[in-house]
């Protein structure tokens, strides 16, 4: 067998399930100088080292999802994300991403409606925690410049997050910071992102939402403030720059 | 701090590396960050997995912080060099960016694959030891060090399988390599001892095997009891027997840089460098014995 073939049938035996690894096919088997009896427990060893790795990084990356469901059903969930989608890239920072949606079709979760808009929250502070370093908007150039002509476009850490629960109470709590469950049936709008090297979560206002959402999208200010007055005639730009460029949501453009 | 102070320092690219002139290193990992840049260590140099540090942030501000006061060495574990496919080049421009970035003394990965198609299994993965197989690891070695502009080295693997269509030993293999590519080789005693003792060969006659001229650095590590097997689980403290092979490659290869591997269940950051001192007295035994031979 070539080493295209033999690597290709190996992957598949990983992502699957562990009583396959039982029976593997004679021409595999044929490969590998133990005895043939040996042979699935030494599988298992290269097994329960990719599957239990890879379920150690989601682990890590959605501590509040596991909190919410507890350890063995996470344990159970997260193998079946590994196996459908398996990381495409050795940077394992990244390993997670539609983690929310797949929780979306994972049946056993159903009774928690919630449970996807947590992933996604937590994949988007992952995200910020590893985004590239960048500088903040400095709020000198405001004074230099028309407004118009500053380019307002979101820090690399930046993420807003739009749910129809109170993610970030159900956050808090789940990260031992709040004492008691919040009520969560609570439509929030968040901002994600980190001004150093520690994450942030910065609950926005509907209309703070509304402009930033078109500022990250690349609308230019104009519009996009203009855009916002229309739905929320009463909105307060100065108070909204001067939150912003405290909490150094945007990035400095050269 | 300001986030400003972070970036420049984080950024501000390093002088250009040297082999350190103490060499025994530790790996930093997560729980060792505070201390290692705190605490005054007798220590030549540090590991990174670069793979941790492809983004900004947290990671890049503690190794640009560690690098101030330490050489460093990016000990890849994901580009999947024995795949038969060619590496990954957004992959291998993220690991470039961070040489550029921090000079490292020593590059290197593993002779194993991991990556199957869009697939990327999370481990080392063992390979059969072909003409074929060596044509492709060479390669694929050939392309990564054609983007870094550097050599690197390839370190020899732990496996809980060996293949009945082996053409040749792995250390003939390893040997093939080197000499195929330029590269160095990477000499994990512990995976050596593992490997003996999974497959049935002799340590000793594997070091005596490797030629003098390819040792590129040599690391040191724990394993596990499974069964019949000895796992490489780089968890535990180095194992006797595992001392002993150190002692027989600086006697062979010399005083080359020398790692001290612990990833999971981490001791405090005293008990490793403990290891590391046991380490160095053997390099300072060896060069005294080999002194006292001069002189006779």
């Amino acid at each position: 067998m070539q080493l295209n073939e033999f690597q290709n049938q190996f992957k598949t035996l990983m992502l699957d399930h562990p009583k396959i690894l039982e029976s593997p096919a004679p021409d595999f088997a044929a490969l590998f100088a133990c005895r043939s009896e040996e042979l699935p427990e030494r599988l298992k060893i290269y097994r329960t080292n990719i599957v239990g790795s890879l379920s150690d990084v989601l682990s890590s990356t959605f501590p509040a999802v596991k909190k919410l469901v507890g350890e063995a059903f996470f344990e159970t969930m997260a193998r079946s994300f590994i196996f459908r989608s398996p990381p495409h890239a050795a940077c394992l920072n990244i390993y997670g991403a539609g983690f929310d949606e797949f929780i979306k079709t994972y049946d056993p979760a159903k009774s928690l409606p919630y449970l996807a808009d947590m992933a996604r929250l937590e994949y988007a502070l992952n995200q910020a925690y590893h985004a590239p370093d960048d500088t903040a908007l400095d709020p000198q150039a405001l004074r230099i410049a028309d407004l118009e002509n500053i380019q307002f476009a979101p820090r690399a850490s930046a993420f807003l997050i739009q749910s129809d629960y109170a993610l970030d109470a159900l956050h808090a709590f789940c990260s031992d910071e709040a004492q008691t469950p919040p009520q969560i049936e609570q439509s929030t709008c968040l901002l994600v992102h980190r001004p150093e090297l520690e994450t942030q979560i910065t609950p926005l206002s509907n209309d703070e939402f509304t402009l930033l959402q078109q500022l990250f999208d690349g609308a230019s200010f104009g519009t996009a403030v203009e855009n916002t007055l229309k739905d929320y005639p009463d909105f307060d730009l100065p108070a909204f720059l001067q939150k912003h460029l405290q909490l150094e949501t945007f990035k400095d453009t050269p | 701090m300001k986030p400003q102070d972070t970036i420049v320092e984080a950024t501000k690219p390093f002088p250009p590396a040297h082999v350190p002139l103490e060499p025994v290193g530790i790996g930093l990992r997560h729980p060792y960050y505070k201390e290692v840049l705190e605490t005054d260590l007798n220590l030549g140099w540090l590991e990174v997995h670069p793979e941790n540090y492809f983004g900004g942030g947290a990671h890049r501000h503690f190794l640009g912080k560690a690098r101030e006061k330490f050489q460093i060495s990016l000990h890849g574990v994901g580009l999947s060099l024995g795949s038969d496919q060619p590496v990954d080049e957004q992959h291998l421009r993220s690991f470039k960016e961070l040489i550029e970035l921090y000079q490292p003394f020593s590059i290197s990965d593993h002779a194993s694959w991991s990556a199957s198609g869009n697939a990327h299994l999370n481990d080392l993965l063992p390979l059969p030891y072909t003409l074929e197989t060596l044509d492709r690891l060479a390669r694929n070695v050939t392309q990564a060090q054609e983007f870094f502009g550097r050599r690197i080295l390839i370190e020899n693997p732990s496996t809980y399988l060996a293949f009945a269509g082996n053409e040749m030993h792995e250390d003939e293999f390893m040997n093939r390599l080197a000499a195929m590519t330029g590269c160095g080789i990477l000499l994990d005693l512990n995976n050596i001892y593992v490997q003996a003792h999974n497959h049935g060969y002799d340590a000793f006659s594997y070091i005596e095997t490797i030629e003098k001229r390819h040792a590129g650095e040599m690391h040191l590590a724990g394993h596990t009891e499974q069964g019949d097997l000895l796992i490489d689980t780089h968890n535990r403290p180095v194992k006797n027997d595992v001392w002993d092979l150190y002692v027989a490659a600086v006697r062979r290869f010399g005083p080359v840089p020398t790692l001290i591997e612990w990833d999971q269940d981490f001791p405090t950051l005293e008990f490793l460098i403990g290891e590391a001192d046991k380490a160095r007295a053997i390099l300072q035994r060896v060069q005294n014995e080999a002194q006292a031979h001069a002189a006779e």
